[in-house]
């Protein structure tokens, strides 16, 4: 079968989709796409069912195709360039046998999907074709195969679906059962005011910096983490866990961050400020049926 | 039973405040037979709780909690306990990054603290966290140990840790804040089940 060779492996890069689900109670975590709204854009576009994505993070990936083929690349602006030449992204586009594919630096944002039309044929480990983000990535000398593809007409992202990645966003949290365990003034701080992005980002979780909470018990019996969960341990360092959070935990947490703004956040860099907004959970809803709906 | 809102998809339904052996049994009988309520996406059973993510498309946030109780409902609430089988795991409780310092917390030697660690028949409450870890309970009062004020980046595979009144085996390297006491070089984990007994024993003897 046809496919991408891998000429370059970058920063890091492998495949995704929107995770796994039914696994908890074995341990395994959800993983998948970061940024589900970038993605769910790249299947759209070229209209697969159940397909999948390269993520690629922050740049460096090169790949050369064996084969014609449709694609497009939604999300973070990464450089990408087909032959050198600077393409536009949020489109279709139609790759012939010999094309390379590049992720030359980042611009805006951090993370974007390259995605084929029927999806990339690789396995599946636990229903799913996601990879683990701390388990391996795309190197030079893989070999990514694909169905063939020709595709006469080009497909576009309206402008108005195209987000700009800004270096501050807010972030609309749901309090959660343990809110009891912080005082009225420790979610004052909280919601009054803002906190940095460190290093400490990983698709497992993102640590952040800011104004120290205090939580009434440094630990809770372990339960099962929510996407968007905010935690907080005794050090007071929130910290919001995301697709490859551990599946249970044990300190207080003080609310979970909106699915979709958890999206959001996926393609901020380390320094970009953020602030939470308190919602409720009717509204929550109806944003994520909001949401959930441009790509039915 | 107590269920909770905890996110846009999902509720935390809680059967107990306390880990006991009558939780764990009910805990598993809830999560068995929810596995045929429709619409659910994930079930997440811990020591006293259950998380439960469902699609907003077919349930609201009130809906859901009917239809957990009307499902749960239905069933006659019988349940046989799963005793599982024993496990023995060694510890070299000389590689115990915290032994020293959870002992000085309760103001023991660390071989008390190592008789009281060894002393139990410890069940399989949960697993989860990361594939193959085990949560053990329930850990001597005497011993429990709050987690790490600042959880380490990195635990060594095959620590074994407290926190609070549980105890587990690290299945692989990963960030952590539980206090190690020693480490093991058991490397069964995918042989843990819900309900198993598990022993630990000082390597050195």
């Amino acid at each position: 079968m046809p496919g991408f060779e891998v000429l370059q492996g970058g920063i890091w890069s492998n495949i995704e989709d929107l995770g796994r689900y039914g696994y908890a109670h074995v341990g395994v975590t959800n993983s998948g796409a970061m940024d589900e709204y970038a993605y769910r854009w790249s299947q759209k576009l070229l209209g697969n069912k159940e397909g999948n994505a390269i993520e690629v993070m922050l740049g460096g990936l090169e790949l050369k195709a064996t084969a014609d083929v449709t694609i497009c690349v939604c999300g973070a602006d990464l450089d990408f360039k087909i032959n050198q030449h600077k393409k536009e992204m949020w489109q279709t586009y139609q790759v012939k046998k010999n094309d390379v594919l590049g992720f030359y630096g980042q611009v805006n944002g951090l993370r974007a999907y390259l995605a084929v039309k029927e999806g990339f044929q690789v396995q599946k480990k636990y229903s799913s074709y996601a990879r683990m983000y701390k388990e391996e990535k795309l190197k030079k000398g893989d070999f990514i195969p694909f169905r063939p593809s020709k595709c006469k007409d080009t497909k576009r992202v309206s402008s108005f679906y195209i987000p700009t990645y800004n270096n501050t966003l807010t972030l609309h949290l749901l309090l959660g059962a343990q809110q009891h365990l912080f005082s009225q003034s420790t979610k004052e701080t909280f919601f009054s005011t803002s906190y940095t992005l460190t290093p400490h980002m990983s698709p497992m979780g993102y640590k952040l910096q800011g104004k120290i909470l205090v939580s009434n018990k440094g630990g809770i019996i372990s339960e099962g983490i929510p996407f968007g969960t905010v935690q907080i341990p005794p050090d007071g360092e929130p910290i919001i866990l995301l697709k490859e959070r551990q599946t249970i935990g044990g300190y207080p947490k003080i609310g979970t961050v909106l699915a979709s703004d958890c999206f959001a956040l996926a393609q901020l860099p380390i320094g970009a400020r953020i602030r939470f907004k308190e919602i409720h959970i009717t509204d929550a809803q109806k944003m994520m049926k909001v949401f959930y709906g441009i790509f039915f | 039973m107590k269920i909770e809102t905890v996110s846009v998809d999902s509720v935390m339904i809680y059967m107990g405040i306390i880990i006991s052996e009558e939780v764990l049994d009910k805990v598993q009988n809830t999560y068995t037979r929810l596995k045929s309520l429709e619409h659910v996406v994930d079930l997440t059973p811990s020591y006293t709780s259950i998380l439960l993510q469902y699609d907003i498309f077919y349930y609201d946030s009130v809906s859901i909690k009917n239809a957990i109780i009307n499902h749960l409902s239905k069933g006659d609430g019988k349940y046989e306990m799963h005793r599982g089988k024993l496990i023995k795991i060694p510890v070299d409780y000389t590689q115990g990054l915290d032994l020293q310092s959870v002992a000085d917390f309760h103001n023991i030697s660390s071989q008390e603290l190592i008789d009281k660690h060894t002393q139990p028949i410890y069940r399989v409450y949960a697993i989860g966290f990361l594939v193959g870890f085990a949560y053990l309970g329930i850990v001597d009062g005497s011993i429990k140990t709050p987690r790490l004020e600042t959880p380490r980046t990195k635990v060594p595979k095959g620590s074994v840790g407290i926190a609070e009144s549980q105890t587990a085996v690290y299945p692989e390297e990963s960030a952590g804040g539980w206090n190690i006491l020693g480490i093991t070089e058991f490397d069964d984990f995918h042989l843990f089940e819900v309900g198993d007994s598990v022993r630990f024993t000082d390597a050195r003897i």
